[in-house]
């Protein structure tokens, strides 16, 4: 029967690693393939799309693109997206605006959304948007949740306009795609500029025709489309290139959740081994028998690689079962962070994809190969008399008992940490060395733990000398610790000095982020405009709004910010244009990592020459390269302009980075005086929450955000994006957790002579389960003071290697205490139960077991 | 007052029965060897003597202790206070020195580190170990072993010693040292002794032999 139970818990710690890092990868794909995927269907499966490098495309493009391509059968059609909310609502919405009337025209929709036919209720008792320019359309989960049926209005906010539409008709869905998410709406493209008072469009989407006809023209074609493209500075994607620039944006994001889930696998490894280990040392007298019967130590090596093969692929199999469960579980909440500081994702499903699971399964079976490797080298090497004999030792593993190969190890990974960064071919940047260094520094260190065994054994001897027999029985198997105790702590180290690590790194982010925000948010208020979250909500404000507001009673100045995404070197970017007060009491609090050197190149607004002024983020300055007196090339729509760098900031808002300028140059080169965000400095006494009241009682679309409420939000969103991290680390822990309750068990079921004797000598059942419950907190204490000094090192390495590599972010390093006390008091009391319940359970010794 | 009193004992596992009422009387300091085939029940009568296994019925008195009236806690300290076990295999602590294997049972009783000291130190004289003190126990031999074994046994001073094959697993002339040993020691602490055995050897240091078959005691023949 215990080996039964055994046999499960082993089962279940594969399972649940690799259901932990499937989940992670398959939720993590889901999240992030719903961005363009719904855009791309929505227009039927495009070939490529054109975009402006700066501002909006000029609706007269359109006219240039077919001229140009003469008589080349190209679909061509134009997209205006824009972001919105419905009042009253947080929520943000998509709002597109495409020319439904060419959509209709086009004869094969079939692989993509049908579009709305003109009188979208079906029949001809309903207007046409053909007629109205207030109709909206959107799938059934907008309607439904809101409960807003076909012909009624409602209040859609855009940047600071509100205009009452009409539900004109719900979308159908297409069996073959993923559902209309239900955050979208589509409006009849002229329509959309007139409501929004922008001219000009996102992009414009290719399509070429199908059949016959396409093989001939598809060469041409691109060719002519890269020709118009590069002729008027445009930017010429596949769809698939343009998801590929966007989704790698949360690139590290997305590696950082893949590393969290393959800690989960990488502690059941170490369980695994010890399991197996258990194992080998529980039938060594039925090894034995087997070579003292001819059987050869090959084997007897490959029965066990074979049990360690089955128990890799039914515990494999079993957990991609639980990962796909769990996975859309996920996908929410990854789904939710990547909106919030990436891009908008409309993806909720998850989709089981072969190669995801054979790669996970495959992982899962090679961690037990690996973990059953070493276990079944013992077993084949130990000659028969060693293993027969009563008392001999268990558990080779003598890998881990070579602390010299540890000091090694986490010397190689001190050295790695020095490596530069590797760049792929599509310009992403991976912090090769941090990982590395992060891989020897944990199996370094989880080997170096072992040396903490033997002062735990002394301190709980000098405990025992109090008189606790049973305490001074449990220090004398501390001080030669087996090769179970061993794993068991290298697991529980590996889990804790990661967790731990992760907690420096929040902790040095939060701490650097609240000072940040400390420092620049120094206005009374905020305003944006309706529906923005992030950089890619481009919401704004039109100059009649930001200047009334700025007029308004009990303001005293304001800043004002524009934000545009941009393309520099094929790379997504955002420039600020500000125009910044000059009143020192409020003017910009920049912290500086390379700053101005005086006030002239802290005035942005004198150019020299042709070549303009400005500032970068930390960001910037590593995905582009530059740094402060350096020059660089702004694309924008009255062509390219040379800007030279006064300074480098520090930024933590977005890790695509930020280019700064004055908005007087901008307001030309853009044609814009629209605004996205305002901040107001109030006069001298006046209440921000009266004032907060009275701009959202005069504009009642706009967010208006006290400095209180944006710092709380702030602080949120960050610990939004943490969520899952903490999920991750809690799973890892409880992993290492369950594997020190199965590693006692272990332990007592081989012992079990020895409980004999115990309680022949007099011992109760509760002083049996408090001798193994003081066992297993000397585990876990050594398994912790390895975990957190590892985790020093780690989170430099997060903080000092990964961190300025993957994100260009520079933070100050901050211990979480009082984390690591809840971590410790938490793991240490969860260690203690399971190691008395485990003890005490096994501490029942039948007679008819006994000798 | 007698060391040991079984009356009428029985005990089944499942439906097969091991002990058909068995009663045995020990005076103190008395010596009784246990004979009998395997399987005949002597390893079972003395689990229920030492209070690891519950009889199904029947009775057994420890000098005063009414075994039946101790809960599981009382049986434990019964074995930390009234009675020890020598066994065949030795069982000694792997992980522990001789010296604190000794000791182990003095720590149970929470007796205080100097009492502890003096008593050890003195018992590891009596039994011949003193060069091995510091040793762990694979580094004995099966003599040495059984010296400690004995050594721990009479650490608390019992009232009464089970010895299961004490020299089962010992050569003919350690096992006569050992056999020696056990009889001057419970000469000398008046502790009464009951010894499960195969070998006709052993019943030399005893008043006293029976036999066991089939769960029951034969006639007693005199030693």
């Amino acid at each position: 029967m215990r080996e039964w139970k055994l046999t499960a818990v082993l089962l279940l710690i594969v399972a649940l690693g690799v259901a932990v890092f499937l989940s992670i990868r398959l939720a993590n794909k889901a999240a992030v393939s719903g961005f363009g995927m719904f855009t791309e269907s929505l227009t039927g499966q495009s070939d490529y799309l054109i975009r402006p490098k700066a501002g909006d495309i000029p609706n007269e493009s359109l006219s240039i693109l077919r001229r140009e391509l003469g008589g080349i059968p190209l679909g061509l059609f134009p997209v205006f997206e824009i972001s919105g909310t419905i009042s009253g609502e947080e929520t943000v919405l998509r709002v597109m605006g495409l020319d439904l009337v060419a959509m209709q025209n086009v004869a094969n929709y079939s692989q993509g959304v049908a579009a709305p036919q003109s009188n979208a209720r079906g029949d001809d008792s309903g207007p046409s948007f053909l007629e109205r320019g207030d109709l909206v359309f959107s799938g059934m989960a907008f309607s439904e949740a809101r409960e807003i049926a076909v012909g009624e209005t409602f209040i859609l906010v855009l940047g600071d306009r509100r205009i009452e539409v009409e539900m004109g008709g719900i979308l159908p869905e297409n069996p073959n795609l993923p559902s209309i998410p239900e955050n979208l709406l589509l409006v009849d493209l002229p329509a959309l500029q007139e409501m929004s008072g922008r001219i000009g469009v996102s992009r414009i989407e290719v399509r070429f025709p199908n059949g016959e006809f396409r093989k001939g023209i598809e060469e041409e074609a691109a060719a002519k489309l890269a020709e118009v493209a590069e002729a008027n500075d445009w930017l010429l994607e596949t769809p698939a290139q343009r998801k590929d620039s966007v989704t790698q944006m949360s690139a590290a994001f997305r590696l950082n959740l893949t590393i969290l889930s393959g800690l989960a696998l990488l502690v059941g490894t170490y369980l695994i081994m010890q399991a197996m280990e258990a194992a080998v040392i529980k039938r060594r007298a039925e090894m034995a028998v087997l070579r003292s019967l001819g059987v050869t130590p090959a084997e007897i090596r490959k029965t066990w690689l074979l049990e360690g093969l089955a128990t890799g692929v039914i515990g494999s199999a079993l957990g991609v079962m639980i990962g796909i469960g769990l996975a859309q579980g996920m996908v929410g909440a990854i789904g939710r962070t990547v909106n919030t500081l990436y891009y908008e994702t409309t993806s909720n499903a998850i989709r089981p994809e072969p190669g995801e699971i054979a790669f996970s399964m495959g992982f899962g079976v090679l961690a037990s190969l690996v973990a059953v490797l070493v276990p079944a080298r013992d077993a084949a090497m130990t000659p028969p008399a060693q293993m027969m004999r009563q008392g001999s030792p268990g558990g080779g593993l003598v890998l881990l008992r070579k602390r010299w190969l540890g000091v090694v190890l986490v010397l190689i990974g001190w050295a790695s940490a020095m490596l530069p960064p590797w760049i792929s071919v599509s310009g992403s940047i991976v912090p090769v060395g941090g990982y590395l260094a992060s891989v020897f520094v944990v199996v370094g260190g989880s080997i170096l733990i072992g040396a903490l065994f033997r002062p735990v054994a002394k301190l709980l001897k000098w405990l025992g000398q109090k008189g606790s027999a049973l305490r001074n029985y449990t220090a004398s198997h501390l001080a030669k610790p087996a090769g179970r105790h061993l794993l068991t702590a290298a697991g529980l180290a590996v889990a804790i000095g990661m967790s731990a690590a992760m907690g420096i790194l929040v902790a040095s982010f939060e701490s650097t982020l609240t000072a940040w925000i400390g420092q620049i948010l120094k206005a009374d208020l905020y305003v944006s405009g309706g529906g923005a979250s992030s950089v890619e909500n481009r919401s704004t404000l039109t100059k009649d709004t930001w200047q009334r507001i700025e007029a308004m009673p009990g303001v005293e100045g304001a800043d004002v910010l524009n934000q545009y995404r941009i393309m520099i070197d094929g790379k997504e970017t955002v420039l600020g244009a500000s125009d910044y007060n000059d009143d020192p009491s409020r003017t910009l609090k920049m912290i500086w990592l390379n700053p101005p050197a005086d006030t002239s190149e802290r005035n942005l607004l004198g150019p020299e020459g042709d070549i303009y002024p400005s500032w970068i983020s930390e960001s910037f300055s590593r995905r582009f390269s530059v740094g402060k007196g350096d020059s660089l090339e702004l694309p924008t729509p009255v062509g390219v302009k040379e800007l030279r760098v006064n300074g480098v900031y520090a930024d933590y808002g977005n890790e695509a980075g930020m280019l700064v300028m004055h908005r007087s140059f901008t307001r030309e080169w853009f044609g814009d005086d629209e605004v996205t965000q305002m901040a107001l400095y109030l006069r001298e006494g006046e209440d921000a929450e009266r004032v907060a009241e009275a701009v959202r009682g005069e504009f009642p679309s706009l967010q208006v955000r006290t400095n209180a409420r944006l710092r709380e939000d702030s602080l949120r969103i960050f610990h939004q994006t943490f969520a899952v991290t903490y999920a991750l680390e809690g799973i890892a822990v409880l992993i290492a957790v369950s594997g020190l309750g199965l590693a006692l068990a272990g332990l007592l079921i081989e012992r079990k002579s020895e409980l004999t004797t115990l309680k022949s000598l007099g011992a109760t059942r509760r002083e049996i389960a408090s001798g193994a419950m003081t066992e297993g907190l000397g585990i876990a204490v050594v398994g912790m003071a390895g975990g957190l000094s590892m985790s020093f090192v780690l989170g430099w390495i997060l903080i000092d290697v990964i961190n300025p590599q993957s994100f260009g972010w520079t933070l100050t390093y901050r211990v979480p205490w009082s984390m690591f006390m809840v971590l410790t008091i938490a793991t240490l009391i969860a260690a203690g139960l399971v190691a008395y319940v485990v003890g005490y359970r096994n501490a029942e010794v039948k007679s008819d077991q006994e000798d | 007052m007698k060391a040991l009193q079984v009356s009428r004992l029985t005990k089944s596992y499942g439906s097969v029965p091991v002990l058909k009422g068995v009663s045995l009387e020990l005076e103190g300091g008395e010596r009784v060897a246990l004979m009998g085939p395997s399987g005949s029940g002597k390893s079972t009568l003395l689990n229920c003597i030492g209070g690891i296994d519950r009889p199904d019925g029947g009775s057994i008195q420890v000098g005063d202790i009414q075994l039946e009236q101790l809960d599981e806690e009382g049986r434990c300290h019964l074995r930390r206070d009234t009675v020890s076990t020598v066994f065949q295999f030795f069982h000694l602590l792997p992980t522990l020195s001789v010296r604190e294997n000794i000791e182990f049972p003095l720590r149970l009783q929470n007796i205080d580190s100097k009492e502890r000291g003096e008593r050890v130190t003195k018992l590891i004289e009596e039994v011949g170990i003193e060069k091995r003190a510091v040793a762990f126990p694979h580094e004995l031999s099966g003599g040495e072993m059984q010296r400690v074994a004995i050594a721990r046994a009479l650490t608390i001073r019992p009232r009464l010693i089970l010895a299961d094959e004490p020299t089962g697993n010992l050569d003919s002339r350690t096992g006569e040292s050992i056999l020696d040993l056990l009889e001057s020691l419970s000469d000398h602490y008046e502790i009464a002794m009951l010894v499960v055995t195969h070998s006709r050897e052993v019943t030399r240091i005893c008043s006293r032999v029976v036999e066991m078959r089939d769960g029951a005691l034969l006639e007693e023949v005199t030693a």
